[in-house]
Protein backbone atom coordinates (compact mmCIF):
# COMPACT_ATOMS: atom_id res chain seq x y z
CA UNK A 1 0.00 0.00 0.00
CA UNK A 2 1.36 3.43 -0.37
CA UNK A 3 1.82 6.40 1.81
CA UNK A 4 0.62 9.03 -1.11
CA UNK A 5 -2.96 10.36 -0.79
CA UNK A 6 -5.03 7.56 -2.46
CA UNK A 7 -8.90 8.65 -3.80
CA UNK A 8 -11.60 7.33 -5.62
CA UNK A 9 -11.54 8.64 -9.34
CA UNK A 10 -14.44 10.88 -8.49
CA UNK A 11 -12.52 12.48 -5.81
CA UNK A 12 -9.28 12.40 -8.49
CA UNK A 13 -11.16 14.19 -10.39
CA UNK A 14 -12.71 16.88 -8.63
CA UNK A 15 -9.33 17.85 -7.76
CA UNK A 16 -8.10 17.33 -11.26
CA UNK A 17 -10.83 19.83 -12.60
CA UNK A 18 -9.23 23.00 -10.71
CA UNK A 19 -5.69 21.42 -11.55
CA UNK A 20 -6.69 22.17 -15.25
CA UNK A 21 -8.17 25.54 -14.89
CA UNK A 22 -4.69 26.50 -13.62
CA UNK A 23 -2.97 24.51 -16.30
CA UNK A 24 -5.26 26.49 -18.61
CA UNK A 25 -4.42 29.91 -17.20
CA UNK A 26 -0.55 28.72 -17.61
CA UNK A 27 -0.70 28.33 -20.57
CA UNK A 28 -2.38 31.62 -21.80
CA UNK A 29 -0.14 33.46 -19.61
CA UNK A 30 2.60 31.75 -21.43
CA UNK A 31 1.09 33.01 -24.75
CA UNK A 32 1.17 36.57 -23.66
CA UNK A 33 4.74 36.24 -22.59
CA UNK A 34 5.45 34.88 -26.49
CA UNK A 35 3.78 37.73 -27.52
CA UNK A 36 5.94 39.85 -25.34
CA UNK A 37 8.94 38.35 -26.78
CA UNK A 38 7.80 39.50 -30.19
CA UNK A 39 7.43 42.50 -29.30
CA UNK A 40 11.31 43.45 -28.00
CA UNK A 41 13.15 45.93 -29.76
CA UNK A 42 15.49 44.48 -32.46
CA UNK A 43 18.90 45.45 -32.82
CA UNK A 44 20.42 45.50 -35.69
CA UNK A 45 24.02 43.42 -35.78
CA UNK A 46 26.85 45.37 -36.82
CA UNK A 47 30.16 43.75 -36.17
CA UNK A 48 30.97 40.55 -38.37
CA UNK A 49 31.04 37.95 -36.59
CA UNK A 50 33.17 34.52 -38.27
CA UNK A 51 32.25 31.25 -37.43
CA UNK A 52 33.58 27.27 -38.54
CA UNK A 53 31.06 25.19 -39.69
CA UNK A 54 30.83 21.52 -41.32
CA UNK A 55 30.61 23.68 -44.82
CA UNK A 56 33.61 25.71 -44.02
CA UNK A 57 33.91 29.70 -42.65
CA UNK A 58 30.37 31.19 -42.46
CA UNK A 59 28.91 34.98 -41.66
CA UNK A 60 26.35 34.76 -38.74
CA UNK A 61 24.32 35.31 -41.94
CA UNK A 62 25.29 32.08 -43.07
CA UNK A 63 23.98 30.51 -40.01
CA UNK A 64 20.48 31.51 -41.06
CA UNK A 65 20.44 28.84 -43.63
CA UNK A 66 18.30 30.49 -46.26
CA UNK A 67 15.52 31.21 -43.30
CA UNK A 68 14.43 34.29 -41.77
CA UNK A 69 14.84 33.15 -38.32
CA UNK A 70 17.92 31.58 -36.32
CA UNK A 71 18.02 30.14 -32.79
CA UNK A 72 21.33 29.99 -31.78
CA UNK A 73 21.70 27.58 -28.52
CA UNK A 74 25.10 28.42 -26.60
CA UNK A 75 25.86 24.57 -26.11
CA UNK A 76 29.06 24.73 -23.12
CA UNK A 77 31.97 22.97 -24.42
CA UNK A 78 34.73 25.22 -24.26
CA UNK A 79 38.35 24.67 -25.75
CA UNK A 80 39.55 22.63 -22.72
CA UNK A 81 36.75 20.86 -22.64
CA UNK A 82 37.22 17.09 -23.34
CA UNK A 83 33.37 17.03 -24.13
CA UNK A 84 30.29 18.91 -24.10
CA UNK A 85 28.31 19.53 -21.27
CA UNK A 86 26.13 17.37 -20.01
CA UNK A 87 23.18 19.20 -19.27
CA UNK A 88 23.62 20.54 -22.93
CA UNK A 89 23.63 17.56 -23.72
CA UNK A 90 20.19 16.52 -22.63
CA UNK A 91 18.56 19.52 -24.01
CA UNK A 92 20.52 18.73 -27.49
CA UNK A 93 18.73 15.22 -27.20
CA UNK A 94 15.83 17.20 -27.14
CA UNK A 95 16.12 19.61 -30.10
CA UNK A 96 18.00 17.03 -32.47
CA UNK A 97 15.02 15.09 -33.18
CA UNK A 98 12.64 18.44 -33.93
CA UNK A 99 15.07 20.22 -35.75
CA UNK A 100 13.97 19.42 -39.52
CA UNK A 101 10.68 20.77 -38.50
CA UNK A 102 11.66 23.88 -37.37
CA UNK A 103 14.11 23.73 -40.59
CA UNK A 104 10.82 23.66 -42.63
CA UNK A 105 8.82 26.33 -40.79
CA UNK A 106 11.44 29.06 -41.74
CA UNK A 107 13.42 28.35 -38.64
CA UNK A 108 17.14 27.49 -38.48
CA UNK A 109 18.52 25.97 -35.24
CA UNK A 110 22.15 26.32 -34.91
CA UNK A 111 24.27 25.17 -31.77
CA UNK A 112 27.41 27.00 -31.07
CA UNK A 113 30.58 26.88 -28.87
CA UNK A 114 33.44 28.64 -28.52
CA UNK A 115 35.46 25.08 -28.87
CA UNK A 116 37.22 23.81 -32.25
CA UNK A 117 34.82 22.78 -35.00
CA UNK A 118 36.84 19.36 -34.90
CA UNK A 119 35.84 18.92 -31.29
CA UNK A 120 32.42 19.70 -31.74
CA UNK A 121 32.35 17.30 -35.08
CA UNK A 122 34.11 14.26 -32.60
CA UNK A 123 31.93 14.96 -29.45
CA UNK A 124 28.61 15.31 -32.01
CA UNK A 125 29.15 11.93 -33.87
CA UNK A 126 29.79 10.31 -30.14
CA UNK A 127 26.63 11.18 -29.43
CA UNK A 128 24.80 10.81 -33.00
CA UNK A 129 23.45 14.05 -33.43
CA UNK A 130 22.84 15.41 -36.88
CA UNK A 131 21.67 19.33 -36.23
CA UNK A 132 24.39 22.29 -37.56
CA UNK A 133 27.19 22.93 -34.95
CA UNK A 134 29.07 26.38 -35.44
CA UNK A 135 32.45 26.86 -33.84
CA UNK A 136 32.79 30.80 -32.75
CA UNK A 137 36.17 30.02 -31.78
CA UNK A 138 37.89 32.61 -33.48
CA UNK A 139 34.79 35.13 -32.91
CA UNK A 140 33.43 37.79 -30.40
CA UNK A 141 30.17 36.02 -30.99
CA UNK A 142 30.21 34.50 -27.33
CA UNK A 143 31.11 37.04 -25.57
CA UNK A 144 29.28 39.53 -26.57
CA UNK A 145 25.94 37.09 -25.70
CA UNK A 146 26.97 36.59 -22.51
CA UNK A 147 28.03 32.57 -23.23
CA UNK A 148 31.42 32.72 -22.53
CA UNK A 149 33.77 34.60 -20.14
CA UNK A 150 37.46 35.37 -20.26
CA UNK A 151 39.50 34.30 -17.69
CA UNK A 152 40.17 37.57 -16.26
CA UNK A 153 36.40 38.60 -16.39
CA UNK A 154 35.83 35.71 -14.26
CA UNK A 155 38.42 37.00 -11.87
CA UNK A 156 36.83 40.19 -11.54
CA UNK A 157 34.32 38.77 -9.94
CA UNK A 158 31.74 40.67 -11.84
CA UNK A 159 30.50 38.93 -15.21
CA UNK A 160 27.29 39.78 -16.63
CA UNK A 161 24.87 36.46 -17.19
CA UNK A 162 21.17 36.36 -16.99
CA UNK A 163 20.65 39.85 -17.36
CA UNK A 164 22.42 40.53 -13.98
CA UNK A 165 25.91 41.12 -12.44
CA UNK A 166 27.24 38.00 -10.61
CA UNK A 167 29.94 36.78 -8.59
CA UNK A 168 31.21 33.49 -11.15
CA UNK A 169 34.56 32.34 -9.62
CA UNK A 170 34.39 29.35 -8.65
CA UNK A 171 33.33 28.15 -5.06
CA UNK A 172 36.94 28.11 -3.13
CA UNK A 173 35.43 25.01 -1.10
CA UNK A 174 34.49 23.20 -3.95
CA UNK A 175 36.64 20.29 -5.34
CA UNK A 176 38.57 21.93 -7.57
CA UNK A 177 41.25 19.54 -8.66
CA UNK A 178 41.53 18.30 -12.43
CA UNK A 179 38.57 16.45 -13.92
CA UNK A 180 36.23 18.11 -10.94
CA UNK A 181 33.65 19.51 -13.25
CA UNK A 182 31.74 17.12 -15.93
CA UNK A 183 33.82 17.70 -18.37
CA UNK A 184 37.02 16.95 -17.72
CA UNK A 185 38.54 20.58 -17.22
CA UNK A 186 38.69 22.34 -13.55
CA UNK A 187 35.43 23.95 -12.49
CA UNK A 188 36.90 27.35 -13.54
CA UNK A 189 37.48 26.55 -16.40
CA UNK A 190 34.60 24.50 -16.76
CA UNK A 191 32.31 28.02 -15.40
CA UNK A 192 33.72 30.03 -18.47
CA UNK A 193 31.27 28.46 -20.33
CA UNK A 194 27.01 29.26 -19.95
CA UNK A 195 24.21 28.53 -21.32
CA UNK A 196 21.63 29.90 -23.57
CA UNK A 197 19.82 30.96 -26.65
CA UNK A 198 19.95 33.73 -28.80
CA UNK A 199 17.55 34.37 -31.01
CA UNK A 200 17.88 36.45 -34.28
CA UNK A 201 16.23 37.83 -37.71
CA UNK A 202 17.84 38.41 -40.94
CA UNK A 203 15.52 40.91 -43.21
CA UNK A 204 16.85 42.63 -46.50
CA UNK A 205 20.73 41.63 -45.78
CA UNK A 206 20.77 42.69 -42.00
CA UNK A 207 20.51 40.29 -39.14
CA UNK A 208 18.95 41.50 -36.08
CA UNK A 209 19.48 40.39 -31.99
CA UNK A 210 15.57 39.73 -31.10
CA UNK A 211 15.85 37.71 -27.76
CA UNK A 212 18.07 35.57 -25.38
CA UNK A 213 17.63 33.60 -22.70
CA UNK A 214 19.94 31.78 -19.86
CA UNK A 215 19.38 29.43 -17.08
CA UNK A 216 15.87 28.24 -15.76
CA UNK A 217 14.86 30.34 -19.23
CA UNK A 218 16.19 26.84 -20.81
CA UNK A 219 13.81 24.64 -18.73
CA UNK A 220 10.75 25.03 -21.46
CA UNK A 221 13.65 23.46 -24.08
CA UNK A 222 14.74 20.83 -21.60
CA UNK A 223 12.06 18.01 -22.88
CA UNK A 224 13.27 15.61 -20.27
CA UNK A 225 11.92 17.97 -17.18
CA UNK A 226 8.44 18.56 -18.97
CA UNK A 227 7.95 15.06 -18.97
CA UNK A 228 8.63 14.80 -15.30
CA UNK A 229 6.71 17.92 -14.23
CA UNK A 230 4.16 15.42 -15.56
CA UNK A 231 5.77 12.05 -13.37
CA UNK A 232 4.00 11.11 -10.33
CA UNK A 233 7.10 12.15 -8.32
CA UNK A 234 8.24 15.22 -10.36
CA UNK A 235 11.75 16.18 -11.32
CA UNK A 236 13.00 14.38 -7.74
CA UNK A 237 16.15 15.58 -7.76
CA UNK A 238 18.73 16.76 -4.94
CA UNK A 239 21.32 17.35 -6.96
CA UNK A 240 23.14 17.01 -10.63
CA UNK A 241 21.60 13.51 -11.74
CA UNK A 242 21.59 13.73 -15.65
CA UNK A 243 24.55 11.95 -17.62
CA UNK A 244 25.08 11.89 -21.30
CA UNK A 245 22.57 9.76 -22.73
CA UNK A 246 25.53 7.08 -23.39
CA UNK A 247 26.74 6.96 -20.32
CA UNK A 248 23.55 5.67 -18.18
CA UNK A 249 24.54 2.20 -19.21
CA UNK A 250 28.01 2.06 -17.33
CA UNK A 251 26.79 3.96 -14.12
CA UNK A 252 24.16 1.13 -14.21
CA UNK A 253 26.36 -1.46 -14.78
CA UNK A 254 29.12 0.13 -12.12
CA UNK A 255 26.18 0.42 -9.17
CA UNK A 256 25.57 -3.51 -10.05
CA UNK A 257 29.79 -4.45 -9.73
CA UNK A 258 29.52 -2.26 -6.35
CA UNK A 259 26.26 -3.29 -4.30
CA UNK A 260 27.44 -6.55 -3.66
CA UNK A 261 30.94 -5.30 -2.64
CA UNK A 262 28.92 -2.91 -0.52
CA UNK A 263 26.79 -5.73 1.11
CA UNK A 264 29.54 -7.89 1.82
CA UNK B 1 14.31 47.62 -43.50
CA UNK B 2 12.71 45.97 -41.24
CA UNK B 3 9.46 46.91 -40.46
CA UNK B 4 9.51 45.59 -37.31
CA UNK B 5 10.51 48.10 -33.89
CA UNK B 6 14.28 48.71 -34.61
CA UNK B 7 15.74 49.65 -31.18
CA UNK B 8 19.45 50.25 -29.53
CA UNK B 9 20.83 47.36 -27.20
CA UNK B 10 20.23 49.82 -24.23
CA UNK B 11 16.23 49.69 -24.92
CA UNK B 12 16.63 46.42 -26.02
CA UNK B 13 18.06 45.47 -22.76
CA UNK B 14 15.65 47.51 -20.61
CA UNK B 15 12.66 45.75 -22.29
CA UNK B 16 14.31 42.11 -21.95
CA UNK B 17 14.82 42.72 -18.13
CA UNK B 18 11.29 43.02 -17.95
CA UNK B 19 10.24 40.48 -20.00
CA UNK B 20 12.53 38.25 -18.00
CA UNK B 21 10.45 39.01 -14.26
CA UNK B 22 7.67 37.65 -16.25
CA UNK B 23 9.50 34.69 -17.57
CA UNK B 24 10.94 33.47 -13.82
CA UNK B 25 7.26 34.62 -12.36
CA UNK B 26 5.75 31.88 -14.95
CA UNK B 27 8.66 29.09 -14.63
CA UNK B 28 7.75 29.50 -10.54
CA UNK B 29 3.75 28.98 -11.34
CA UNK B 30 5.18 26.10 -13.28
CA UNK B 31 6.78 24.77 -10.34
CA UNK B 32 3.63 25.07 -8.16
CA UNK B 33 1.74 23.39 -10.60
CA UNK B 34 3.83 20.75 -11.13
CA UNK B 35 3.82 20.34 -7.05
CA UNK B 36 0.13 20.42 -7.44
CA UNK B 37 0.01 17.48 -9.87
CA UNK B 38 1.80 15.31 -7.52
CA UNK B 39 -0.31 16.59 -4.87
CA UNK B 40 -3.09 14.76 -6.84
CA UNK B 41 -5.09 11.98 -5.28
CA UNK B 42 -3.56 8.52 -6.74
CA UNK B 43 -6.60 6.23 -8.34
CA UNK B 44 -6.18 2.46 -7.59
CA UNK B 45 -6.12 0.36 -11.19
CA UNK B 46 -8.43 -2.31 -10.26
CA UNK B 47 -9.08 -3.53 -14.14
CA UNK B 48 -6.45 -6.12 -15.10
CA UNK B 49 -5.18 -4.50 -18.73
CA UNK B 50 -3.38 -6.72 -21.18
CA UNK B 51 -1.51 -4.79 -23.32
CA UNK B 52 0.42 -6.14 -26.86
CA UNK B 53 4.45 -5.23 -26.80
CA UNK B 54 6.75 -5.75 -29.27
CA UNK B 55 7.59 -9.06 -27.22
CA UNK B 56 4.02 -10.78 -26.49
CA UNK B 57 1.33 -9.38 -23.88
CA UNK B 58 2.19 -7.72 -20.58
CA UNK B 59 0.17 -6.65 -17.99
CA UNK B 60 0.38 -2.55 -17.29
CA UNK B 61 2.36 -3.31 -14.47
CA UNK B 62 4.46 -5.53 -16.62
CA UNK B 63 4.90 -2.18 -18.50
CA UNK B 64 6.65 -0.27 -15.83
CA UNK B 65 10.01 -2.39 -16.77
CA UNK B 66 11.54 -2.70 -13.41
CA UNK B 67 10.88 1.05 -12.58
CA UNK B 68 8.05 2.84 -9.83
CA UNK B 69 6.52 5.40 -12.56
CA UNK B 70 5.18 4.78 -15.77
CA UNK B 71 4.09 7.96 -18.35
CA UNK B 72 2.02 7.10 -21.29
CA UNK B 73 2.18 9.05 -24.11
CA UNK B 74 -1.48 8.50 -26.04
CA UNK B 75 -0.28 8.45 -29.50
CA UNK B 76 -3.79 8.58 -32.26
CA UNK B 77 -3.03 5.46 -34.20
CA UNK B 78 -6.11 3.64 -34.40
CA UNK B 79 -7.09 0.35 -35.69
CA UNK B 80 -8.47 1.84 -39.45
CA UNK B 81 -5.15 4.79 -39.90
CA UNK B 82 -2.84 3.90 -42.24
CA UNK B 83 0.00 5.48 -40.67
CA UNK B 84 0.68 7.31 -37.27
CA UNK B 85 -1.09 11.18 -36.23
CA UNK B 86 1.34 13.79 -37.73
CA UNK B 87 1.06 15.85 -35.34
CA UNK B 88 1.48 13.02 -32.78
CA UNK B 89 4.71 11.92 -34.65
CA UNK B 90 6.56 15.59 -34.49
CA UNK B 91 5.55 14.81 -30.75
CA UNK B 92 7.38 11.73 -30.74
CA UNK B 93 10.18 13.56 -32.85
CA UNK B 94 10.02 15.81 -29.39
CA UNK B 95 10.54 12.81 -26.86
CA UNK B 96 12.42 10.07 -28.67
CA UNK B 97 15.95 11.44 -27.58
CA UNK B 98 14.98 12.06 -24.18
CA UNK B 99 14.38 8.70 -22.84
CA UNK B 100 17.21 7.59 -21.35
CA UNK B 101 17.01 10.67 -18.93
CA UNK B 102 13.54 9.68 -17.65
CA UNK B 103 14.80 5.77 -17.25
CA UNK B 104 17.51 7.65 -14.96
CA UNK B 105 15.05 9.05 -12.63
CA UNK B 106 13.00 6.42 -12.36
CA UNK B 107 10.44 7.07 -15.56
CA UNK B 108 9.63 4.80 -18.21
CA UNK B 109 7.88 6.26 -20.56
CA UNK B 110 5.84 4.27 -23.09
CA UNK B 111 3.54 5.40 -26.04
CA UNK B 112 -0.09 3.20 -26.37
CA UNK B 113 -2.40 3.17 -29.51
CA UNK B 114 -5.23 1.33 -30.49
CA UNK B 115 -3.89 0.03 -33.87
CA UNK B 116 -2.95 -3.98 -34.01
CA UNK B 117 0.72 -3.49 -32.79
CA UNK B 118 2.72 -5.08 -36.20
CA UNK B 119 0.81 -1.71 -37.63
CA UNK B 120 2.40 -0.03 -35.02
CA UNK B 121 6.08 -1.48 -34.98
CA UNK B 122 5.96 -1.27 -39.06
CA UNK B 123 5.33 2.76 -38.45
CA UNK B 124 8.07 3.22 -35.94
CA UNK B 125 11.03 1.58 -37.80
CA UNK B 126 9.76 4.11 -40.65
CA UNK B 127 10.04 6.81 -38.27
CA UNK B 128 13.43 5.31 -37.00
CA UNK B 129 12.26 5.99 -33.02
CA UNK B 130 13.42 3.40 -30.46
CA UNK B 131 10.84 3.57 -27.28
CA UNK B 132 8.31 0.79 -26.43
CA UNK B 133 5.15 1.14 -28.59
CA UNK B 134 2.09 -0.88 -26.89
CA UNK B 135 -1.16 -2.10 -28.61
CA UNK B 136 -4.36 -1.40 -26.72
CA UNK B 137 -6.18 -3.11 -29.28
CA UNK B 138 -8.03 -6.09 -27.37
CA UNK B 139 -7.89 -4.17 -24.12
CA UNK B 140 -10.64 -1.28 -22.71
CA UNK B 141 -7.52 1.30 -21.76
CA UNK B 142 -8.13 3.67 -24.49
CA UNK B 143 -11.61 4.21 -23.57
CA UNK B 144 -11.03 3.84 -19.90
CA UNK B 145 -8.34 7.02 -20.82
CA UNK B 146 -10.57 9.06 -22.98
CA UNK B 147 -8.72 8.48 -26.58
CA UNK B 148 -11.02 6.43 -27.98
CA UNK B 149 -14.58 6.04 -28.93
CA UNK B 150 -16.30 3.48 -30.50
CA UNK B 151 -18.40 0.74 -30.14
CA UNK B 152 -16.21 -1.19 -27.59
CA UNK B 153 -16.76 2.13 -25.33
CA UNK B 154 -17.01 0.70 -21.76
CA UNK B 155 -16.78 3.87 -19.46
CA UNK B 156 -20.41 5.27 -18.20
CA UNK B 157 -21.30 8.02 -20.24
CA UNK B 158 -23.44 9.71 -17.29
CA UNK B 159 -19.99 9.34 -15.06
CA UNK B 160 -17.99 12.53 -16.36
CA UNK B 161 -14.71 12.12 -17.15
CA UNK B 162 -11.58 13.98 -18.54
CA UNK B 163 -11.58 13.04 -21.94
CA UNK B 164 -9.29 13.84 -24.89
CA UNK B 165 -10.77 17.27 -27.33
CA UNK B 166 -10.75 15.19 -30.09
CA UNK B 167 -13.22 12.47 -28.67
CA UNK B 168 -14.98 15.90 -27.23
CA UNK B 169 -14.97 17.02 -30.77
CA UNK B 170 -16.20 13.77 -31.99
CA UNK B 171 -19.71 13.98 -30.18
CA UNK B 172 -19.72 17.55 -31.06
CA UNK B 173 -20.01 16.68 -34.85
CA UNK B 174 -22.83 14.20 -34.59
CA UNK B 175 -24.87 16.86 -32.12
CA UNK B 176 -23.69 19.55 -33.91
CA UNK B 177 -22.85 19.17 -38.03
CA UNK B 178 -22.54 22.90 -38.59
CA UNK B 179 -19.05 22.70 -36.49
CA UNK B 180 -17.70 20.66 -39.61
CA UNK B 181 -17.21 23.86 -41.62
CA UNK B 182 -15.46 25.54 -39.01
CA UNK B 183 -12.69 22.89 -38.23
CA UNK B 184 -9.20 24.24 -38.67
CA UNK B 185 -7.36 22.64 -41.83
CA UNK B 186 -5.03 20.39 -39.93
CA UNK B 187 -7.77 18.52 -38.73
CA UNK B 188 -8.52 17.24 -42.44
CA UNK B 189 -4.96 17.23 -43.57
CA UNK B 190 -4.03 14.72 -40.65
CA UNK B 191 -7.23 12.70 -41.68
CA UNK B 192 -5.97 12.52 -45.65
CA UNK B 193 -2.52 11.86 -43.92
CA UNK B 194 -3.50 8.70 -42.08
CA UNK B 195 -5.58 7.76 -44.64
CA UNK B 196 -9.10 8.32 -42.65
CA UNK B 197 -12.33 10.40 -42.56
CA UNK B 198 -12.99 13.70 -40.13
CA UNK B 199 -14.71 11.36 -38.10
CA UNK B 200 -12.20 8.65 -38.37
CA UNK B 201 -9.46 10.53 -37.23
CA UNK B 202 -11.47 11.58 -34.61
CA UNK B 203 -11.83 8.27 -33.04
CA UNK B 204 -8.56 8.55 -31.50
CA UNK B 205 -7.23 11.12 -28.96
CA UNK B 206 -3.71 12.88 -27.83
CA UNK B 207 -2.94 13.22 -24.41
CA UNK B 208 -0.68 12.05 -21.59
CA UNK B 209 -1.44 9.44 -18.59
CA UNK B 210 1.10 8.47 -15.55
CA UNK B 211 0.75 5.98 -13.47
CA UNK B 212 2.45 4.75 -10.05
CA UNK B 213 3.58 1.32 -8.91
CA UNK B 214 4.07 0.68 -5.27
CA UNK B 215 3.89 -3.41 -4.33
CA UNK B 216 1.78 -4.72 -6.32
CA UNK B 217 -0.76 -2.05 -6.97
CA UNK B 218 -1.23 0.73 -10.05
CA UNK B 219 -1.96 3.88 -9.01
CA UNK B 220 -3.67 6.33 -11.68
CA UNK B 221 -1.95 9.73 -10.82
CA UNK B 222 -2.75 12.65 -13.66
CA UNK B 223 -4.09 12.43 -17.16
CA UNK B 224 -4.10 15.88 -19.42
CA UNK B 225 -4.97 16.35 -23.15
CA UNK B 226 -5.51 18.87 -25.49
CA UNK B 227 -2.84 22.22 -25.34
CA UNK B 228 -1.97 19.87 -21.65
CA UNK B 229 0.66 18.40 -23.94
CA UNK B 230 2.13 21.14 -25.73
CA UNK B 231 5.11 21.65 -23.21
CA UNK B 232 6.18 18.16 -24.49
CA UNK B 233 6.05 19.18 -27.99
CA UNK B 234 9.60 20.42 -28.08
CA UNK B 235 9.35 22.80 -31.31
CA UNK B 236 6.72 24.83 -30.12
CA UNK B 237 8.88 25.69 -26.69
CA UNK B 238 11.41 27.11 -28.79
CA UNK B 239 9.04 28.82 -31.59
CA UNK B 240 8.01 31.00 -28.69
CA UNK B 241 11.34 32.38 -28.33
CA UNK B 242 11.97 32.84 -32.12
CA UNK B 243 11.47 36.41 -33.66
CA UNK B 244 8.49 35.50 -35.64
CA UNK B 245 6.96 32.96 -32.50
CA UNK B 246 4.79 30.16 -33.67
CA UNK B 247 4.20 32.12 -37.15
CA UNK B 248 1.23 29.92 -38.16
CA UNK B 249 -1.75 32.39 -38.33
CA UNK B 250 -5.25 31.36 -37.66
CA UNK B 251 -4.08 27.57 -38.66
CA UNK B 252 -2.47 25.90 -35.53
CA UNK B 253 -0.18 23.11 -37.01
CA UNK B 254 -1.18 23.39 -40.42
CA UNK B 255 2.50 23.25 -41.29
CA UNK B 256 3.37 20.38 -39.49
CA UNK B 257 4.55 16.91 -41.57
CA UNK B 258 6.00 14.05 -40.79
CA UNK B 259 9.72 14.38 -40.31
CA UNK B 260 10.10 11.92 -43.70
CA UNK B 261 7.61 14.01 -45.87
CA UNK B 262 8.69 17.38 -45.62
CA UNK B 263 9.75 18.41 -49.50
CA UNK B 264 13.25 19.24 -49.28
CA UNK B 265 13.07 22.02 -51.80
Amino acid sequence: MTNHKVGTHDEWLAARLPLLDAEKAHSRRGDELTKGRQELPWVPIDKEYRFDTDEGPASLSDLFRGHSQLLAYHFMLGPEYQAGCPACSAIADGFNGFVVHLANHDVSLCAVSLAPLAKLQTYKQRMGWSFPWASSQDSDFNYDFHASITEEQQQSGAVDYNFRTTDWRPDPNADDGPNASPVGTDLGTYSRQMPGMSSFALEDGVVYHTYSTYARGLDALWGAYQWLDRAPLGRNESDFWWRRHDEYEAIEKENDVQSPDRNA
Amino acid sequence: MSSHRIGTREEWLTAAAELLSCEKELTRLGDELARQRRELPWVQVEKEYVLQTADGARTLSELFDGRTQLVVYHFMFGPHYEGGCPACSSTADSFNGVLAHLKACDVTMICVSRAPIDKLLDYRERMGWSFNWVSSNESDFNFDYGVSAGEGMTHDASAPLLESNEIALLTLLNEQPAVRDTLPLVTSQNANATGTSVDGYFSEGHGVSTFALEGDAVYHCYSSYARGTEALMGYYAILDRAPKGRDEGDQPMSWVRRHDEYDNE
